[in-house]
Protein backbone atom coordinates (compact mmCIF):
# COMPACT_ATOMS: atom_id res chain seq x y z
CA UNK A 1 0.00 0.00 0.00
CA UNK A 2 1.58 3.67 -0.96
CA UNK A 3 0.14 6.38 0.95
CA UNK A 4 1.05 9.61 -0.64
CA UNK A 5 0.63 12.99 -0.29
CA UNK A 6 -2.36 12.96 1.79
CA UNK A 7 -4.17 15.89 3.50
CA UNK A 8 -6.61 16.25 5.70
CA UNK A 9 -7.91 19.40 7.02
CA UNK A 10 -10.91 19.74 9.51
CA UNK A 11 -13.74 22.61 9.68
CA UNK A 12 -15.20 24.16 12.89
CA UNK A 13 -16.95 27.09 12.40
CA UNK A 14 -14.92 29.58 10.77
CA UNK A 15 -11.37 28.08 11.11
CA UNK A 16 -9.67 25.06 9.06
CA UNK A 17 -7.56 23.36 10.96
CA UNK A 18 -4.88 21.12 8.63
CA UNK A 19 -4.02 18.44 10.22
CA UNK A 20 -2.24 16.65 7.90
CA UNK A 21 -0.12 17.94 5.40
CA UNK A 22 1.28 16.21 3.43
CA UNK A 23 2.35 12.51 4.06
CA UNK A 24 3.87 9.30 2.01
CA UNK A 25 4.45 6.29 3.61
CA UNK A 26 4.79 2.75 1.92
CA UNK A 27 3.80 -0.11 3.65
CA UNK A 28 5.12 -3.60 2.78
CA UNK A 29 4.46 -7.11 2.47
CA UNK A 30 4.94 -8.87 6.11
CA UNK A 31 6.75 -5.39 7.20
CA UNK A 32 5.69 -3.75 10.63
CA UNK A 33 5.82 -0.07 10.25
CA UNK A 34 5.29 1.51 13.24
CA UNK A 35 3.75 4.95 13.19
CA UNK A 36 4.92 7.20 16.52
CA UNK A 37 4.36 11.10 17.55
CA UNK A 38 3.30 13.27 19.92
CA UNK A 39 -0.13 13.16 20.79
CA UNK A 40 -2.49 14.90 17.93
CA UNK A 41 0.15 14.85 15.45
CA UNK A 42 -2.49 12.87 13.10
CA UNK A 43 -1.45 9.43 13.76
CA UNK A 44 -5.17 8.28 14.26
CA UNK A 45 -6.16 10.13 11.70
CA UNK A 46 -4.01 8.79 8.72
CA UNK A 47 -4.20 5.31 9.73
CA UNK A 48 -8.26 5.69 9.18
CA UNK A 49 -8.07 7.09 6.24
CA UNK A 50 -5.41 4.39 4.94
CA UNK A 51 -7.86 2.22 6.39
CA UNK A 52 -10.85 3.38 4.88
CA UNK A 53 -12.31 4.64 7.88
CA UNK A 54 -12.72 8.45 6.73
CA UNK A 55 -11.93 10.75 3.66
CA UNK A 56 -9.00 12.46 2.96
CA UNK A 57 -9.09 16.25 1.93
CA UNK A 58 -6.38 15.51 -0.88
CA UNK A 59 -3.95 12.69 -1.77
CA UNK A 60 -4.29 9.30 -2.43
CA UNK A 61 -3.85 6.09 -1.21
CA UNK A 62 -2.95 3.37 -3.79
CA UNK A 63 -3.75 -0.57 -2.61
CA UNK A 64 -3.10 -2.94 -5.50
CA UNK A 65 -2.96 -0.77 -8.00
CA UNK A 66 -6.24 0.95 -7.38
CA UNK A 67 -6.75 4.63 -5.11
CA UNK A 68 -8.98 3.76 -2.67
CA UNK A 69 -9.40 7.90 -2.17
CA UNK A 70 -11.71 7.50 -5.58
CA UNK A 71 -13.79 4.70 -4.77
CA UNK A 72 -17.66 4.79 -3.23
CA UNK A 73 -18.29 3.94 0.27
CA UNK A 74 -19.30 0.03 -1.63
CA UNK A 75 -16.10 -0.26 -3.21
CA UNK A 76 -14.08 0.46 0.03
CA UNK A 77 -16.55 -1.52 2.44
CA UNK A 78 -15.45 -4.64 0.01
CA UNK A 79 -11.90 -4.21 0.68
CA UNK A 80 -12.11 -3.56 4.22
CA UNK A 81 -13.81 -7.01 4.44
CA UNK A 82 -12.14 -8.62 2.51
CA UNK A 83 -8.27 -7.07 2.52
CA UNK A 84 -8.24 -4.88 6.15
CA UNK A 85 -7.81 -6.04 9.45
CA UNK A 86 -8.43 -3.91 12.19
CA UNK A 87 -6.97 -3.76 16.19
CA UNK A 88 -7.96 -1.06 18.40
CA UNK A 89 -7.27 -0.04 21.71
CA UNK A 90 -10.36 -1.47 23.04
CA UNK A 91 -11.53 -4.74 21.23
CA UNK A 92 -14.55 -3.95 19.80
CA UNK A 93 -15.66 -7.66 19.90
CA UNK A 94 -19.56 -8.27 19.30
CA UNK A 95 -20.91 -9.55 23.20
CA UNK A 96 -23.29 -11.69 21.92
CA UNK A 97 -20.94 -13.84 20.28
CA UNK A 98 -18.73 -15.92 21.36
CA UNK A 99 -14.75 -16.12 20.47
CA UNK A 100 -15.24 -18.50 18.33
CA UNK A 101 -18.30 -16.73 16.50
CA UNK A 102 -16.13 -13.54 16.61
CA UNK A 103 -13.79 -15.24 14.01
CA UNK A 104 -16.73 -17.31 11.94
CA UNK A 105 -18.31 -13.83 11.42
CA UNK A 106 -15.58 -12.27 10.28
CA UNK A 107 -15.30 -15.23 7.79
CA UNK A 108 -18.90 -14.57 6.48
CA UNK A 109 -18.37 -10.53 6.18
CA UNK A 110 -15.12 -11.18 3.98
CA UNK A 111 -17.03 -13.55 1.81
CA UNK A 112 -14.76 -16.23 2.46
CA UNK A 113 -14.38 -18.86 -0.31
CA UNK A 114 -13.49 -21.56 2.30
CA UNK A 115 -15.85 -24.13 2.76
CA UNK A 116 -17.88 -24.64 5.85
CA UNK A 117 -15.12 -27.04 6.87
CA UNK A 118 -11.91 -25.45 6.52
CA UNK A 119 -13.97 -22.05 7.79
CA UNK A 120 -14.25 -23.94 10.89
CA UNK A 121 -10.34 -25.36 10.58
CA UNK A 122 -9.14 -21.52 10.02
CA UNK A 123 -11.42 -20.18 13.03
CA UNK A 124 -9.59 -23.16 15.36
CA UNK A 125 -6.27 -22.79 14.00
CA UNK A 126 -6.18 -18.87 14.63
CA UNK A 127 -7.58 -19.61 17.99
CA UNK A 128 -5.03 -21.62 18.63
CA UNK A 129 -2.48 -19.43 17.48
CA UNK A 130 -3.75 -16.90 19.93
CA UNK A 131 -3.63 -19.52 22.80
CA UNK A 132 -7.18 -19.37 23.28
CA UNK A 133 -8.59 -22.71 22.43
CA UNK A 134 -9.72 -23.11 25.78
CA UNK A 135 -11.86 -20.20 25.89
CA UNK A 136 -13.39 -20.73 22.26
CA UNK A 137 -16.45 -20.48 23.66
CA UNK A 138 -16.41 -18.61 26.58
CA UNK A 139 -18.10 -14.50 25.54
CA UNK A 140 -16.39 -11.74 25.51
CA UNK A 141 -17.78 -10.60 29.20
CA UNK A 142 -15.93 -13.22 30.75
CA UNK A 143 -12.81 -12.52 28.77
CA UNK A 144 -9.82 -10.21 30.48
CA UNK A 145 -8.76 -7.44 28.40
CA UNK A 146 -5.97 -9.02 27.57
CA UNK A 147 -7.98 -11.89 26.47
CA UNK A 148 -10.19 -9.63 24.49
CA UNK A 149 -7.42 -7.88 22.85
CA UNK A 150 -5.72 -11.56 21.94
CA UNK A 151 -9.47 -12.45 20.12
CA UNK A 152 -9.45 -9.02 18.68
CA UNK A 153 -6.02 -10.17 16.65
CA UNK A 154 -7.25 -13.13 15.86
CA UNK A 155 -10.69 -11.67 14.14
CA UNK A 156 -8.14 -9.46 12.57
CA UNK A 157 -6.30 -12.06 10.78
CA UNK A 158 -8.47 -14.89 10.39
CA UNK A 159 -9.41 -13.84 6.84
CA UNK A 160 -6.39 -13.38 5.96
CA UNK A 161 -6.08 -9.85 4.83
CA UNK A 162 -3.42 -7.98 3.61
CA UNK A 163 -2.71 -5.43 5.98
CA UNK A 164 -3.22 -5.24 9.49
CA UNK A 165 -4.29 -1.71 10.75
CA UNK A 166 -3.67 -1.43 14.39
CA UNK A 167 -3.86 1.76 16.87
CA UNK A 168 -2.64 1.35 20.04
CA UNK A 169 -3.76 -1.70 20.37
CA UNK A 170 -1.47 -2.38 23.73
CA UNK A 171 -2.54 1.04 25.72
CA UNK A 172 -5.00 -0.48 27.25
CA UNK A 173 -2.69 -3.49 28.72
CA UNK A 174 0.07 -3.55 31.24
CA UNK A 175 3.70 -4.24 30.17
CA UNK A 176 3.97 -7.92 30.00
CA UNK A 177 0.73 -8.27 28.34
CA UNK A 178 1.52 -5.69 25.61
CA UNK A 179 4.84 -7.93 24.95
CA UNK A 180 2.33 -10.67 24.27
CA UNK A 181 0.14 -9.06 21.83
CA UNK A 182 3.17 -7.46 20.00
CA UNK A 183 4.99 -10.76 19.21
CA UNK A 184 1.88 -12.49 18.39
CA UNK A 185 0.98 -9.50 16.27
CA UNK A 186 4.48 -9.70 14.89
CA UNK A 187 4.68 -13.42 14.36
CA UNK A 188 1.61 -13.99 12.41
CA UNK A 189 1.76 -10.90 10.73
CA UNK A 190 5.13 -12.05 9.20
CA UNK A 191 4.16 -15.95 8.66
CA UNK A 192 0.85 -14.50 7.03
CA UNK A 193 2.93 -12.02 4.95
CA UNK A 194 0.82 -8.97 5.89
CA UNK A 195 1.91 -5.79 6.03
CA UNK A 196 1.03 -3.58 9.27
CA UNK A 197 0.38 -0.08 9.99
CA UNK A 198 0.77 0.18 14.12
CA UNK A 199 0.42 2.93 16.03
CA UNK A 200 2.17 3.30 19.28
CA UNK A 201 2.95 5.23 21.91
CA UNK A 202 5.11 2.96 24.08
CA UNK A 203 8.71 2.99 23.21
CA UNK A 204 9.16 -0.76 24.48
CA UNK A 205 6.76 -1.78 21.43
CA UNK A 206 9.13 -0.42 18.56
CA UNK A 207 11.43 -3.39 18.91
CA UNK A 208 8.66 -5.29 17.01
CA UNK A 209 8.61 -3.04 14.09
CA UNK A 210 10.72 -3.68 10.66
CA UNK A 211 10.32 0.50 10.35
CA UNK A 212 9.56 3.55 12.36
CA UNK A 213 7.90 6.71 11.10
CA UNK A 214 7.90 9.72 13.28
CA UNK A 215 5.35 12.41 12.65
CA UNK A 216 5.05 15.72 13.85
CA UNK A 217 2.16 18.37 13.19
CA UNK A 218 0.90 16.54 10.24
CA UNK A 219 3.98 15.66 8.53
CA UNK A 220 6.52 13.05 8.77
CA UNK A 221 10.09 14.02 10.18
CA UNK B 1 -29.38 -14.96 9.82
CA UNK B 2 -27.18 -16.34 12.93
CA UNK B 3 -26.39 -12.53 14.33
CA UNK B 4 -29.96 -11.77 14.75
CA UNK B 5 -30.50 -15.09 16.54
CA UNK B 6 -27.80 -15.13 18.77
CA UNK B 7 -28.46 -11.43 19.92
CA UNK B 8 -32.40 -12.36 20.85
CA UNK B 9 -30.89 -15.78 23.27
CA UNK B 10 -28.29 -13.74 24.50
CA UNK B 11 -30.50 -11.03 25.39
CA UNK B 12 -33.55 -13.18 25.86
CA UNK B 13 -34.95 -11.11 28.61
CA UNK B 14 -35.36 -7.78 26.35
CA UNK B 15 -37.32 -9.40 24.05
CA UNK B 16 -39.54 -11.29 25.95
CA UNK B 17 -40.39 -8.49 27.74
CA UNK B 18 -41.36 -6.86 23.77
CA UNK B 19 -42.83 -10.01 22.73
CA UNK B 20 -45.16 -10.46 26.26
CA UNK B 21 -46.17 -6.48 25.13
CA UNK B 22 -47.00 -7.25 21.85
CA UNK B 23 -48.37 -10.01 22.98
CA UNK B 24 -50.66 -8.35 25.36
CA UNK B 25 -51.47 -5.56 22.83
CA UNK B 26 -52.58 -8.35 20.30
CA UNK B 27 -54.20 -10.67 22.15
CA UNK B 28 -56.83 -7.45 23.37
CA UNK B 29 -57.20 -6.31 19.90
CA UNK B 30 -58.52 -10.27 19.30
CA UNK B 31 -60.65 -9.66 22.03
CA UNK B 32 -62.02 -6.60 21.24
CA UNK B 33 -62.93 -7.24 17.92
CA UNK B 34 -64.61 -10.32 18.70
CA UNK B 35 -66.75 -8.18 20.94
CA UNK B 36 -67.51 -5.75 18.50
CA UNK B 37 -68.29 -8.39 16.17
CA UNK B 38 -70.22 -10.42 18.85
CA UNK B 39 -72.22 -7.36 19.46
CA UNK B 40 -73.18 -6.49 15.82
CA UNK B 41 -74.23 -10.23 15.35
CA UNK B 42 -76.15 -9.29 18.59
CA UNK B 43 -77.51 -6.51 17.08
CA UNK B 44 -78.94 -7.19 14.19
CA UNK B 45 -78.16 -10.76 12.68
CA UNK B 46 -81.32 -10.37 11.17
CA UNK B 47 -79.91 -8.54 8.92
CA UNK B 48 -75.98 -9.39 9.20
CA UNK B 49 -76.70 -12.88 8.22
CA UNK B 50 -78.46 -12.04 4.96
CA UNK B 51 -76.68 -12.53 2.26
CA UNK B 52 -75.43 -9.38 -0.20
CA UNK B 53 -77.97 -6.94 -1.46
CA UNK B 54 -79.73 -4.03 -1.85
CA UNK B 55 -82.76 -2.64 0.55
CA UNK B 56 -85.33 -0.58 -0.73
CA UNK B 57 -87.53 1.64 1.38
CA UNK B 58 -89.36 4.76 0.49
CA UNK B 59 -88.04 8.05 -0.05
CA UNK B 60 -89.91 10.14 1.99
CA UNK B 61 -89.50 7.92 5.49
CA UNK B 62 -86.04 9.70 5.69
CA UNK B 63 -83.95 6.53 5.89
CA UNK B 64 -86.09 5.69 9.24
CA UNK B 65 -87.14 1.91 8.88
CA UNK B 66 -90.57 2.62 11.18
CA UNK B 67 -91.71 5.56 8.76
CA UNK B 68 -91.34 3.84 5.61
CA UNK B 69 -94.34 2.44 3.53
CA UNK B 70 -93.99 0.95 0.09
CA UNK B 71 -95.73 1.55 -2.65
CA UNK B 72 -98.40 -1.86 -3.24
CA UNK B 73 -97.75 -1.45 -6.93
CA UNK B 74 -93.91 -0.62 -6.97
CA UNK B 75 -94.20 -3.80 -4.67
CA UNK B 76 -95.42 -6.39 -7.26
CA UNK B 77 -93.51 -4.85 -9.89
CA UNK B 78 -90.23 -5.38 -7.64
CA UNK B 79 -91.07 -8.47 -6.57
CA UNK B 80 -92.09 -10.35 -9.89
CA UNK B 81 -88.74 -8.62 -11.37
CA UNK B 82 -86.71 -10.30 -8.89
CA UNK B 83 -88.36 -13.51 -7.96
CA UNK B 84 -85.64 -13.87 -5.12
CA UNK B 85 -86.51 -10.76 -3.77
CA UNK B 86 -89.34 -10.20 -0.32
CA UNK B 87 -90.94 -7.80 1.27
CA UNK B 88 -90.47 -7.18 4.79
CA UNK B 89 -91.69 -4.76 7.67
CA UNK B 90 -90.01 -4.96 11.35
CA UNK B 91 -91.65 -3.13 14.18
CA UNK B 92 -90.90 -3.38 18.05
CA UNK B 93 -93.21 -4.47 20.60
CA UNK B 94 -93.56 -6.61 23.49
CA UNK B 95 -95.44 -10.28 24.22
CA UNK B 96 -96.53 -11.30 27.40
CA UNK B 97 -96.37 -14.91 28.57
CA UNK B 98 -98.82 -16.58 31.13
CA UNK B 99 -96.81 -15.81 33.38
CA UNK B 100 -97.28 -12.09 33.50
CA UNK B 101 -93.91 -11.16 32.18
CA UNK B 102 -93.09 -8.83 29.15
CA UNK B 103 -90.75 -9.38 26.85
CA UNK B 104 -89.34 -7.04 24.09
CA UNK B 105 -89.76 -8.59 20.52
CA UNK B 106 -89.27 -7.00 17.00
CA UNK B 107 -91.83 -8.30 15.27
CA UNK B 108 -90.71 -9.58 11.45
CA UNK B 109 -93.06 -10.18 8.80
CA UNK B 110 -92.44 -11.20 5.50
CA UNK B 111 -93.91 -11.73 1.58
CA UNK B 112 -91.73 -15.10 1.00
CA UNK B 113 -90.25 -17.97 3.11
CA UNK B 114 -86.79 -17.83 1.53
CA UNK B 115 -85.13 -15.80 3.99
CA UNK B 116 -87.09 -15.65 6.95
CA UNK B 117 -89.58 -17.69 9.03
CA UNK B 118 -93.06 -17.64 7.90
CA UNK B 119 -95.44 -18.78 10.84
CA UNK B 120 -99.23 -19.91 10.23
CA UNK B 121 -101.50 -17.14 10.86
CA UNK B 122 -101.51 -16.90 14.83
CA UNK B 123 -98.34 -18.82 15.36
CA UNK B 124 -94.86 -17.29 16.43
CA UNK B 125 -91.64 -18.27 15.88
CA UNK B 126 -89.23 -16.53 18.14
CA UNK B 127 -85.33 -16.29 18.50
CA UNK B 128 -83.61 -18.84 20.89
CA UNK B 129 -82.71 -16.47 23.51
CA UNK B 130 -86.48 -16.76 24.30
CA UNK B 131 -86.22 -20.29 24.46
CA UNK B 132 -85.21 -20.00 28.62
CA UNK B 133 -88.38 -18.62 29.55
CA UNK B 134 -90.84 -19.99 26.81
CA UNK B 135 -91.67 -23.07 25.42
CA UNK B 136 -93.04 -24.40 22.58
CA UNK B 137 -97.23 -24.22 22.43
CA UNK B 138 -97.14 -21.73 25.27
CA UNK B 139 -99.70 -18.90 24.66
CA UNK B 140 -98.27 -15.44 24.24
CA UNK B 141 -100.02 -12.10 24.26
CA UNK B 142 -99.60 -8.80 22.38
CA UNK B 143 -101.84 -6.49 24.55
CA UNK B 144 -101.98 -3.43 22.34
CA UNK B 145 -103.59 -5.30 19.54
CA UNK B 146 -105.05 -8.18 22.24
CA UNK B 147 -104.25 -11.17 20.13
CA UNK B 148 -103.10 -14.41 21.35
CA UNK B 149 -100.00 -16.41 19.46
CA UNK B 150 -98.61 -19.63 20.09
CA UNK B 151 -95.26 -20.31 20.10
CA UNK B 152 -94.65 -22.58 17.21
CA UNK B 153 -90.59 -23.14 17.49
CA UNK B 154 -87.59 -21.48 17.48
CA UNK B 155 -84.77 -20.27 15.56
CA UNK B 156 -80.86 -19.57 15.55
CA UNK B 157 -79.73 -16.53 17.11
CA UNK B 158 -81.77 -13.85 14.96
CA UNK B 159 -82.23 -10.38 16.28
CA UNK B 160 -82.57 -6.60 15.51
CA UNK B 161 -81.93 -3.61 17.16
CA UNK B 162 -80.44 -5.84 20.39
CA UNK B 163 -84.25 -7.43 20.51
CA UNK B 164 -84.90 -11.07 19.70
CA UNK B 165 -86.81 -11.38 16.61
CA UNK B 166 -90.62 -12.61 16.27
CA UNK B 167 -91.53 -13.96 13.64
CA UNK B 168 -95.46 -13.28 13.02
CA UNK B 169 -97.56 -13.84 9.35
CA UNK B 170 -98.24 -11.15 7.66
CA UNK B 171 -101.76 -11.12 7.67
CA UNK B 172 -101.39 -10.81 11.51
CA UNK B 173 -98.95 -8.25 11.18
CA UNK B 174 -101.55 -6.19 9.18
CA UNK B 175 -104.03 -6.33 11.91
CA UNK B 176 -101.53 -5.87 14.63
CA UNK B 177 -100.19 -2.72 13.23
CA UNK B 178 -103.08 -1.28 10.93
CA UNK B 179 -100.73 -1.56 8.13
CA UNK B 180 -101.26 -2.38 4.59
CA UNK B 181 -98.06 -2.14 3.07
CA UNK B 182 -94.73 -3.24 3.59
CA UNK B 183 -91.53 -1.02 4.89
CA UNK B 184 -88.84 -2.46 3.09
CA UNK B 185 -87.63 -4.41 0.03
CA UNK B 186 -84.78 -6.79 0.11
CA UNK B 187 -83.42 -8.10 -3.01
CA UNK B 188 -80.33 -10.21 -2.54
CA UNK B 189 -77.44 -9.85 -5.37
CA UNK B 190 -74.44 -8.14 -6.20
CA UNK B 191 -75.60 -5.27 -7.96
CA UNK B 192 -77.63 -2.23 -6.64
CA UNK B 193 -81.48 -2.22 -7.59
CA UNK B 194 -83.33 0.66 -7.72
CA UNK B 195 -87.00 1.47 -7.88
CA UNK B 196 -88.67 4.80 -8.49
CA UNK B 197 -89.61 6.45 -5.47
CA UNK B 198 -87.56 4.04 -3.48
CA UNK B 199 -84.14 4.74 -1.51
CA UNK B 200 -81.61 2.12 -1.69
CA UNK B 201 -78.86 0.80 0.61
CA UNK B 202 -76.34 -1.66 0.49
CA UNK B 203 -76.56 -4.24 3.75
CA UNK B 204 -73.50 -2.48 4.95
CA UNK B 205 -75.51 0.88 4.65
CA UNK B 206 -78.20 -0.39 5.60
CA UNK B 207 -76.99 -2.05 8.98
CA UNK B 208 -75.87 1.46 9.86
CA UNK B 209 -79.56 2.71 9.74
CA UNK B 210 -80.17 0.29 12.55
CA UNK B 211 -80.23 2.67 15.65
CA UNK B 212 -77.29 1.84 17.65
CA UNK B 213 -75.73 -0.06 15.46
CA UNK B 214 -73.48 2.41 13.90
CA UNK B 215 -72.16 3.92 17.37
CA UNK B 216 -71.31 0.40 18.96
CA UNK B 217 -69.46 -0.35 15.83
CA UNK B 218 -67.49 2.75 15.12
CA UNK B 219 -66.06 2.89 19.02
CA UNK B 220 -65.05 -0.67 18.86
CA UNK B 221 -63.79 -0.11 15.92
CA UNK B 222 -61.75 2.76 16.71
CA UNK B 223 -60.20 0.67 19.75
CA UNK B 224 -58.87 -2.47 17.56
CA UNK B 225 -57.02 0.24 15.55
CA UNK B 226 -56.19 2.59 17.96
CA UNK B 227 -54.70 -0.59 19.57
CA UNK B 228 -52.79 -1.87 16.55
CA UNK B 229 -51.69 1.32 15.55
CA UNK B 230 -50.07 1.18 19.26
CA UNK B 231 -48.80 -1.84 18.60
CA UNK B 232 -46.65 -0.52 15.63
CA UNK B 233 -45.55 2.90 18.12
CA UNK B 234 -43.97 0.33 20.71
CA UNK B 235 -42.30 -1.75 18.01
CA UNK B 236 -40.67 1.53 16.69
CA UNK B 237 -40.22 2.43 19.97
CA UNK B 238 -38.47 -0.84 21.47
CA UNK B 239 -36.40 -1.11 18.35
CA UNK B 240 -35.26 2.37 18.41
CA UNK B 241 -34.17 1.64 21.90
CA UNK B 242 -32.05 -0.78 21.05
CA UNK B 243 -30.80 0.56 18.15
CA UNK B 244 -29.81 3.19 20.25
CA UNK B 245 -28.08 0.84 22.67
CA UNK B 246 -26.29 -0.65 20.26
CA UNK B 247 -24.81 2.61 17.84
CA UNK B 248 -21.45 1.61 18.45
CA UNK B 249 -22.07 -1.91 17.91
CA UNK B 250 -23.47 -1.05 14.19
CA UNK B 251 -20.18 0.96 14.05
CA UNK B 252 -18.00 -1.74 14.26
CA UNK B 253 -19.95 -4.24 12.33
CA UNK B 254 -20.07 -1.51 9.93
CA UNK B 255 -16.08 -0.98 10.29
CA UNK B 256 -15.40 -4.51 9.83
CA UNK B 257 -17.08 -4.51 6.65
CA UNK B 258 -20.64 -5.54 7.19
CA UNK B 259 -23.23 -4.27 5.12
CA UNK B 260 -26.02 -1.95 6.15
CA UNK B 261 -28.42 -3.94 4.72
CA UNK B 262 -27.25 -6.88 6.73
CA UNK B 263 -27.74 -5.29 9.80
CA UNK B 264 -31.33 -3.90 8.52
CA UNK B 265 -32.00 -7.58 7.51
CA UNK B 266 -30.61 -8.66 11.08
CA UNK B 267 -33.64 -6.35 12.88
CA UNK B 268 -36.76 -7.04 10.57
CA UNK B 269 -35.70 -10.94 11.59
CA UNK B 270 -36.15 -10.24 14.99
CA UNK B 271 -38.88 -7.72 14.69
CA UNK B 272 -40.88 -10.84 12.87
CA UNK B 273 -40.00 -13.43 14.90
CA UNK B 274 -41.14 -11.85 18.13
CA UNK B 275 -44.31 -10.60 15.83
CA UNK B 276 -44.88 -14.14 15.13
CA UNK B 277 -44.73 -15.95 17.92
CA UNK B 278 -47.01 -12.86 20.13
CA UNK B 279 -49.33 -13.38 17.38
CA UNK B 280 -49.53 -16.76 17.12
CA UNK B 281 -49.91 -17.30 20.93
CA UNK B 282 -52.81 -14.85 21.04
CA UNK B 283 -54.45 -15.82 18.31
CA UNK B 284 -54.34 -19.55 19.91
CA UNK B 285 -55.61 -18.02 23.49
CA UNK B 286 -58.27 -15.83 21.63
CA UNK B 287 -59.80 -18.77 19.19
CA UNK B 288 -59.68 -21.07 22.58
CA UNK B 289 -61.92 -18.18 24.26
CA UNK B 290 -64.45 -18.35 21.11
CA UNK B 291 -64.60 -21.90 22.07
CA UNK B 292 -65.35 -21.83 26.19
CA UNK B 293 -67.23 -18.51 25.84
CA UNK B 294 -70.55 -18.15 27.75
CA UNK B 295 -73.15 -18.79 25.33
CA UNK B 296 -74.89 -14.85 26.35
CA UNK B 297 -71.57 -13.31 25.73
CA UNK B 298 -71.70 -11.37 22.87
CA UNK B 299 -68.42 -13.13 21.02
CA UNK B 300 -67.85 -14.17 17.53
CA UNK B 301 -63.83 -13.77 16.01
CA UNK B 302 -63.81 -15.38 12.83
CA UNK B 303 -60.43 -16.65 11.82
CA UNK B 304 -60.42 -14.81 8.72
CA UNK B 305 -60.64 -11.77 11.67
CA UNK B 306 -57.80 -12.91 13.23
CA UNK B 307 -55.73 -13.47 10.30
CA UNK B 308 -56.19 -10.09 8.54
CA UNK B 309 -55.44 -8.42 12.17
CA UNK B 310 -52.42 -10.20 11.98
CA UNK B 311 -51.26 -9.17 8.97
CA UNK B 312 -51.71 -5.78 9.79
CA UNK B 313 -49.61 -5.99 13.20
CA UNK B 314 -47.07 -7.44 11.23
CA UNK B 315 -47.21 -4.90 8.84
CA UNK B 316 -47.49 -2.05 11.22
CA UNK B 317 -44.59 -3.57 13.11
CA UNK B 318 -42.25 -3.85 10.09
CA UNK B 319 -42.96 -0.12 9.20
CA UNK B 320 -41.93 0.94 12.59
CA UNK B 321 -39.00 -1.05 13.60
CA UNK B 322 -37.98 0.22 9.58
CA UNK B 323 -38.36 3.89 10.58
CA UNK B 324 -36.54 3.56 13.82
CA UNK B 325 -33.82 1.69 12.31
CA UNK B 326 -32.93 4.56 9.87
CA UNK B 327 -30.36 5.57 12.56
CA UNK B 328 -28.73 2.24 11.62
CA UNK B 329 -27.76 3.69 8.16
CA UNK B 330 -26.39 6.83 9.56
CA UNK B 331 -23.84 5.29 11.61
CA UNK B 332 -20.06 6.10 11.35
CA UNK B 333 -18.07 3.50 12.05
CA UNK B 334 -15.16 5.79 12.66
CA UNK B 335 -16.98 7.04 15.87
CA UNK B 336 -17.88 3.49 17.73
CA UNK B 337 -14.38 2.68 16.58
CA UNK B 338 -12.28 5.26 18.60
CA UNK B 339 -14.38 4.76 21.40
CA UNK B 340 -13.88 2.73 24.41
CA UNK B 341 -15.56 -0.38 25.16
CA UNK B 342 -19.12 -1.34 24.21
N1 LIG C 1 -13.34 14.52 13.45
C1 LIG C 1 -12.49 15.51 13.79
N2 LIG C 1 -12.90 16.78 13.76
C2 LIG C 1 -12.05 17.79 14.10
N3 LIG C 1 -10.78 17.61 14.47
C3 LIG C 1 -10.32 16.35 14.50
C4 LIG C 1 -11.14 15.22 14.17
N4 LIG C 1 -10.40 14.10 14.31
C5 LIG C 1 -9.18 14.51 14.71
N5 LIG C 1 -9.12 15.83 14.82
C6 LIG C 1 -7.93 16.61 15.22
O1 LIG C 1 -6.85 16.20 14.44
C7 LIG C 1 -5.66 16.18 15.21
C8 LIG C 1 -4.98 14.85 15.08
O2 LIG C 1 -5.77 13.84 15.69
P1 LIG C 1 -5.34 12.34 15.76
O3 LIG C 1 -6.38 11.59 16.46
O4 LIG C 1 -4.99 11.88 14.40
O5 LIG C 1 -4.04 12.43 16.63
P2 LIG C 1 -3.12 11.27 17.16
O6 LIG C 1 -1.78 11.51 16.61
O7 LIG C 1 -3.74 9.96 16.90
O8 LIG C 1 -3.13 11.58 18.70
P3 LIG C 1 -3.09 10.54 19.91
O9 LIG C 1 -1.69 10.10 20.00
O10 LIG C 1 -3.49 11.36 21.09
O11 LIG C 1 -4.05 9.46 19.60
C9 LIG C 1 -6.05 16.53 16.63
O12 LIG C 1 -5.71 17.88 16.87
C10 LIG C 1 -7.53 16.34 16.64
O13 LIG C 1 -8.12 17.25 17.53
MG1 LIG D 1 -4.65 8.41 18.07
Amino acid sequence: MQIKDIRKSFRSGETVEEVLKGVDITLHEGEVTALVGTSGSGKSTLLTIAAGLQSSSDGSVLFEGKDLTLMNQEEIRQIRASAFGFVFQSAHLVPFLTVEEQLSLMLDVAHSALSKKERKAATAQMIEQVGLTHRKNAYPASLSGGEKQRVAIARALVHQPKILFADEPTAALDSKRSHDIMKQIQTLTKQMGIAVLLVTHDEEMLQYADRVVEMRDGVVV
Amino acid sequence: MKLAWKEMTRNKTKFVILGSIIFLVSFLTFMISGLANGLSQDNASLIKDLPDGTFLMSEDAEETVTYSRIDPQIQEKVLSDYPEAVGLSIQMGFLKDNEEKQQSVAFVASTGASYFEEPAQGEVFLDESLAEDQSVGEELLHEQSDMNFTAAGFVKQTTYSHSPVAFISLEDYEKMFRAEEMQLLFVPGEETVQAAGLQSFSKANFLDLIPSYSAEQLSLNMIVWFLVVISGLLFAIFFYMMNVQKIKLYGILKGIGVKTSTLFRMMWMQMMAIALVSLALSALLSQGFTMIAPANLPFSLPVETTLLLSVVFLAVGFVGATLSGIQIKKVEPLQAIQQGEV
